[in-house]
């Protein structure tokens, strides 16, 4: 890609970098939204609260994490028997094989974060889907921060309730004869889905593999497909619009 | 607190004069040709909520509850981020962990900070 970011490192390593790209715009103004940040942390510091250090500590990790690793660990297991048995029997354990520790995410302790991880997987008859009813809770340190959608009472508190009709908002029909069973996380024990392998990935690498295996895919509101490699969530039309003259108050009752 | 309940869901002033400003990320960010979907400041939000819960202030079960009461009471109308942020700002005022007026002066100590720089 050309971008017209030129770099000469040749030589004494004093090049002459000719940086004549535009910089990445920025919103140049300071809202009180940031200020208000800003002076919580601060003062909640003061108060002692928790301490800078603390809160610089898990900053980093969150800035760190993402679902690469619920990625590779399902490519695994599609490739890898043995590995896949041993992530069913023990996930906590299996997943130090992937290089994550799960008693250690952030190499120094998260207390905020849990003691067991379970993998729920799915087959062609069995579908699961994960949730927090109460909270928030999340697999964080293998699926990273959760999506602003799982926060929502919407989907936590309708999940439960309607789970086919709120997969079927995120463009997720399953057919009646495939079972769909919620699991709802709590602050012990995390849960991610372990999807069924697509047809078409015969031969495939893991890497390959694990470019298809998304964030939405390990929550269960997405299954994996060749050529699928984003969670793009779809914007439904509404199917019985308002009309123009409902709007306005003359439609007869 | 410059208008409190019992139950906490009452509004507050110095809050609702910011979100009278109306500059949300999702308003701000296509102005200045931004994409990033969250503000700057959203880690730093979370890492505050986390530490808060850790240090046993304010449990993560007990923030979420109020988050659920004041999001659809009070901010219903406010975007993700900035909701979680008013929200929090709401329970630890509600909570006594901070006073009204010590953060209207943190707030304006803070800005003449950043538009020094």
């Amino acid at each position: 890609m050309s971008t017209g970011h030129r770099h000469d490192h040749a030589g004494d390593g004093h090049a002459d970098h000719d940086h004549d790209h535009k910089a990445a715009p920025m919103v140049e103004e300071i809202t009180d939204y940031e200020v208000l940040e800003i002076a919580v942390r601060e003062l909640a510091i003061e108060h002692g609260l928790f301490t800078a250090e603390d809160h610089r500590r898990f900053t980093e990790w969150a800035e760190s994490i993402g679902p690469a690793n619920g990625s590779r660990l399902v490519a695994k297991c599609w490739t890898d028997p043995a590995f896949k048995a041993r992530v069913m029997k023990d996930a906590v354990k299996a997943c130090k094989e992937i290089g994550l520790d799960w008693l250690e995410p952030t190499g120094s302790g998260t207390p905020s974060d849990y003691t067991n991880f379970i993998v729920l997987e799915d087959t062609p008859t069995l579908h699961h889907v994960i949730v927090c009813t109460l909270c928030s809770c999340y697999p964080r340190p293998i699926l990273g921060m959760s999506p602003e959608w799982y926060r929502t009472t919407n989907y936590r508190r309708r999940l439960v309730r309607w789970p086919r009709e709120v997969l079927a908002e995120f463009g997720l029909l399953l057919p009646p004869e495939v079972e769909v069973r919620v699991e709802d996380s709590n602050q012990k024990c995390r849960f991610m889905v372990l999807p069924v392998r697509p047809d078409g990935t015969k031969n495939w690498t893991e890497e390959q593999l694990a470019a298809i295996v998304t964030r939405d895919c390990m929550i269960g509101v997405a299954l994996p497909s060749p050529g699928r490699t984003a969670d793009v969530h779809p914007i439904h039309k509404a199917r019985r619009p308002v009309q123009a003259s409902v709007q306005h108050g003359s439609a007869a009752e | 607190m410059s208008a409190t309940s019992d139950e906490g869901l009452d509004r507050v002033e110095l809050l609702e004069a910011i979100r009278r400003q109306g500059k949300e990320w999702d308003v701000l960010a296509p102005r200045y040709g931004v994409t990033n979907p969250n503000p700057p400041w959203k880690t730093s939000l979370i890492g505050t909520s986390e530490c808060l819960a850790a240090g046993g202030a304010l449990p993560a079960l007990e923030r979420r509850k109020a988050e659920d009461e004041l999001a659809e009471a009070v901010y219903r109308d406010v975007p993700g981020p900035e909701r979680e942020l008013l929200v929090l700002v709401h329970t630890m005022l509600s909570r006594g962990l901070l006073a009204e007026g010590e953060l209207a002066a943190r707030m304006r100590a803070v800005r003449s900070r950043l538009e020094e720089a």
